[in-house]
């Protein structure tokens, strides 16, 4: 069984204008998954039934084995599936990085002294150790951005779903998380990024297309911005690298394999 | 409108001597009529306290430089700051958060009413309408609808003609494509070349966006720990990798592509935005060199 | 961004820094009392809280020009009680022949004056030397026993320290908004006071719907981080009494005491009582 099953979720906040229509995927442990569509494609209410904060009007989200559609695994799901919003303003709970970052477990009853280590754990691995007694309000965005993200790993998630979580960071705090994204990886975690930054997608193992609500295309990134038409379909767009290579094509200059970034424009230039 | 500069330094904590952070340091700067200029650098370089000098919403420190405004003097205390912010018009990031009346029409005309007390109700009407279709909006559709019942991408427009309905001359974006997605973006960038062609002479834009400023802007600067580091075309800009590089930034993919070509010995030469590199890596290729 | 620190902490490193937070307040709170104690024309009852404030201010590293400034804010509202009993004292000898001020008004008014000075500096020390955090965590403790009569005190104390962490995010957003409005004309300054209340408004509702906005995001993102009330929850920070608390425990009562043997064996300062 995969670690994340969903199963034709249907889901609406107001009557006959549903968000997601039968969506059904799974994501296997340590996947790195990216889910891109447009603004309005349903994306950030995916992410919510995905850790039980919305439940699915039809249909079904098991996370290891829970159903969120029963109450009593409501918190089993949750520490399963860590979530991290948009704006890290709106997320952090407490004025002391530490205080914040034990938030979580202190949620779920863990003792004192587990705590501190759990802290320690995912400060370090978001690489903000050194700011255990800092405000959050001092630090750079991607800074907050990381604490938030220790808030969720403190209560060791087997999931990390980032709902948009760089949309309102500079390119600095993108790299930042980009980073944090890569060590978890490497650990073991499973994540699921929604974006519409098309180069974080780029990253992914696999990326799921959201157009209107309905997953349009499934497929590793190669396949899914080689799909000049789904990807129109879904109003996204190719990254920019990759468009300058279609015109650099239509012009009648020969480039050669994929192109996705500017390193591979240049490689493939060179050639 | 042109806009001078001189020797302008700005401390925040001006009170507690002990807390003041330089965040402007003698920067000097000519923005010229017609210019659609780019303003770039690192979060915390001192770029939106620049920008937020020229219109007055910060003031100039005494004994810290000048400011000048078409003959609006910045440093003189009977400045009339309503005159010329009815001539400057300013989008703030995430503009759509600054909607507050109860219908569309009520809230984009608030700027019109401010700036010109005793206009017309027709007239006024009449400039509103103007202002919300030149953002792509179906004005009767929406002008009595609360800006609240909106969607995103509506309120954004709503707001941003809120701002343009005085026509200003010259028109400050600070990051306003911020939270558009990729579609979102590009009709955005296409409204600000519509309104650049007609009444916003000048458009000032601040950005993280390398790609954006390389095809938009006929001149840019790059701010650094509260100075300018480079000023020119973004041809100039960008082809001093290094200073760049050192501010914190990224190149544009144009610019990144060109310097990986010239480091195998391949000179493009080209203004960095994406037609004109096109048109340039054709011409070698067509002359057999690549 | 422009630093915005909340509230009055200073923040140094010194023995009334490092004390509990809840030995703090109930410190704060006997000062108060002590202050209240004093007599009328009791000055050396006042005399003695001065020191205990000045005591504290030297432990507390607190730069005493700091302690002055927060009298500031309620300067107004000290001046306006000083000259209203000035004004309006009827009782002692008038000053000159057939004048309106008297010498009870005038000690009166040094009285009221001697009273709040005391009372805002003394609380003022108490959040010089102590985080919002800190003081809220103390309350909550100080709280605890009323959970037994199903009081939501740990819910309070929540709320109260969510609403400090978001102060200066609402600061800073204000700001912001203000500035956009202003940059569409919109006026603050002039016109008489229901012109510039109304003025607000653009500022105001603005900020309430990203409160709510706020609220709503942060709720969600409590919920994603397993919060189900007090129920279960175990707390990380743990309050520790020091040997720094027993000795300011033992001076405020000291204080207290001294204060009381004033009271009963005052010398007369004033004449006419």
């Amino acid at each position: 069984m995969a670690l994340l099953e969903v199963q034709n979720v249907s889901y609406s906040y107001e009557k006959n204008k549903p968000v997601l229509k039968n969506v059904s995927f799974r994501v296997e442990e340590g996947e790195h998954v990216a889910v891109i569509g447009h603004n309005g494609s349903g994306k950030s209410t995916l992410a919510k039934l995905l850790n039980a904060l919305l439940i699915p009007a039809s249909g079904t989200v098991t996370v290891d084995g829970f159903s969120s559609a029963d109450k009593k695994s409501l918190f089993e799901i949750r520490k399963r599936v860590g979530l991290v919003f948009q704006n890290p303003d709106n997320q952090l709970v407490a004025s002391i990085v530490e205080d914040d970052v034990a938030f979580g477990p202190e949620n779920i009853g863990v003792k004192r002294e587990e705590i501190k280590e759990r802290i320690d754990f995912a400060l370090s691995a978001v690489g903000m150790q050194d700011f255990l007694k800092a405000s959050p309000m001092r630090l750079s965005g991607g800074q907050k951005q990381r604490i938030a993200i220790a808030g969720v790993l403190a209560l060791k998630p087997k999931i990390l779903v980032l709902d948009e979580s760089t949309a309102m960071l500079d390119p600095a705090g993108r790299a930042e998380i980009a980073e944090v994204v890569k060590t978890l990886k490497k650990d073991g975690v499973t994540v699921i990024s929604v974006t519409h930054y098309m180069d974080e997608a780029m990253t992914a193992d696999r990326i799921f297309v959201l157009s209107k609500g309905e997953i349009i295309k499934t497929g590793s990134p190669k396949e899914v911005f080689s799909d000049r038409e789904t990807l129109k379909a879904a109003e996204l767009c190719v990254p920019l690298a990759t468009s300058i290579a279609d015109k650099l094509k239509e012009n009648g200059v020969d480039v050669r394999g994929d192109v996705f970034t500017a390193e591979d424009l240049g490689a493939a230039l060179c050639v | 409108m042109r806009i001078t500069v001189e020797h302008l330094s700005y401390r925040y904590g001006e009170k507690d001597k002990n807390l003041t952070v330089p965040a402007l340091c003698d920067v000097s700067l000519e923005i010229n009529e017609g210019d659609f200029f780019g303003i770039i650098g690192k979060t915390g370089s001192g770029k939106s306290t620049f920008v937020q000098h020229i219109n007055g919403l910060i003031k100039v420190q005494k004994d810290s430089g000048k400011v000048t405004v078409a003959d609006f003097d910045l440093t003189d205390k009977k400045c009339d700051y309503k005159a010329l912010r009815s001539r400057i018009g300013m989008v703030f990031q995430y503009p759509e958060y600054q909607l507050f009346a109860e219908t569309v029409k009520e809230d984009v005309g608030f700027g019109l009413k401010n700036f010109r007390p005793d206009i017309k109700e027709d007239e006024a009407e009449r400039l509103v309408k103007e202002a919300v279709e030149l953002c792509g909006l179906n004005y009767d559709a929406i002008k009595d609808v609360s800006p609240f019942d909106l969607s995103g991408g509506q309120k954004r427009r709503v707001a941003i003609a809120g701002v343009i309905v005085s026509k200003p001359e010259v028109l400050v974006l600070d990051e306003p494509a911020a939270g558009l997605d990729p579609k979102g973006k590009e009709e955005f960038l296409q409204l600000l070349v519509k309104f650049h062609k007609t009444f916003a002479k000048t458009i000032i834009i601040v950005s993280h966006d390398m790609d954006l400023i390389a095809e938009y802007c006929n001149r840019a600067a790059v701010f650094k720990g509260g100075r300018i580091t480079a000023v020119g075309t973004p041809k100039e800009i960008f082809s001093d990798y290094e200073n760049v590089i050192d501010c914190g930034l990224q190149l544009p993919v144009t610019a990144a592509v060109v310097k990986t070509l010239k480091e195998k010995g391949v000179n493009i030469d080209c203004d960095f935005t994406v037609n004109s590199f096109v048109a340039a890596v054709k011409r070698f290729k067509d002359g057999g060199n690549l | 961004m422009r630093d915005v620190s909340f509230g009055s902490y200073y923040p140094a490193k010194s023995f009334v820094h490092n004390m509990d937070a809840r030995a703090k307040i109930l410190i704060s709170i006997a000062f108060i009392v002590a202050v209240f104690l004093v007599r009328s024309f009791h000055f050396l009852g006042f005399a003695a809280c001065a020191f205990f404030v000045v005591l504290s201010a030297v432990t507390a590293r607190i730069p005493f020009f700091k302690v002055i400034k927060s009298i500031r804010t309620i300067l107004f509202f000290i001046v306006l009680s000083a000259v209203l009993q000035v004004l309006f004292n009827k009782n002692g000898t008038p000053l000159w022949e057939g004048g309106f001020i008297t010498d009870i008004g005038l000690i009166n008014a040094g009285f009221i004056v001697a009273r709040i000075t005391l009372v805002v500096t003394g609380a003022s020390l108490l959040t010089f030397t102590t985080t919002p955090v800190e003081l809220a965590d103390g309350i909550e403790s100080l709280l605890t026993p009323l959970k037994l009569i199903k009081l939501p005190v740990h819910e309070f104390a929540l709320i109260m320290s969510i609403a400090l962490r978001f102060i200066p995010t609402l600061i800073d957003e204000t700001d912001r908004i203000i500035k956009a409005q202003k940059a569409r004309g919109a006026d603050f300054e002039s016109g008489n006071i229901f012109k510039r209340l109304k003025a607000l408004i653009p500022v105001l509702i603005p900020l309430l719907i990203s409160s709510f906005r706020r609220a709503d995001e942060l709720a969600d993102a409590m919920d994603a981080r397993c919060y189900a009330g007090s129920k279960n929850r175990t707390k990380y920070k743990k309050m520790k009494l020091s040997y720094r608390d027993i000795i300011g425990f033992i001076v405020i009562a000291g204080l207290i005491t001294g204060v009381v043997f004033l009271n009963k064996f005052y010398i007369v300062l004033a004449v006419g009582v």
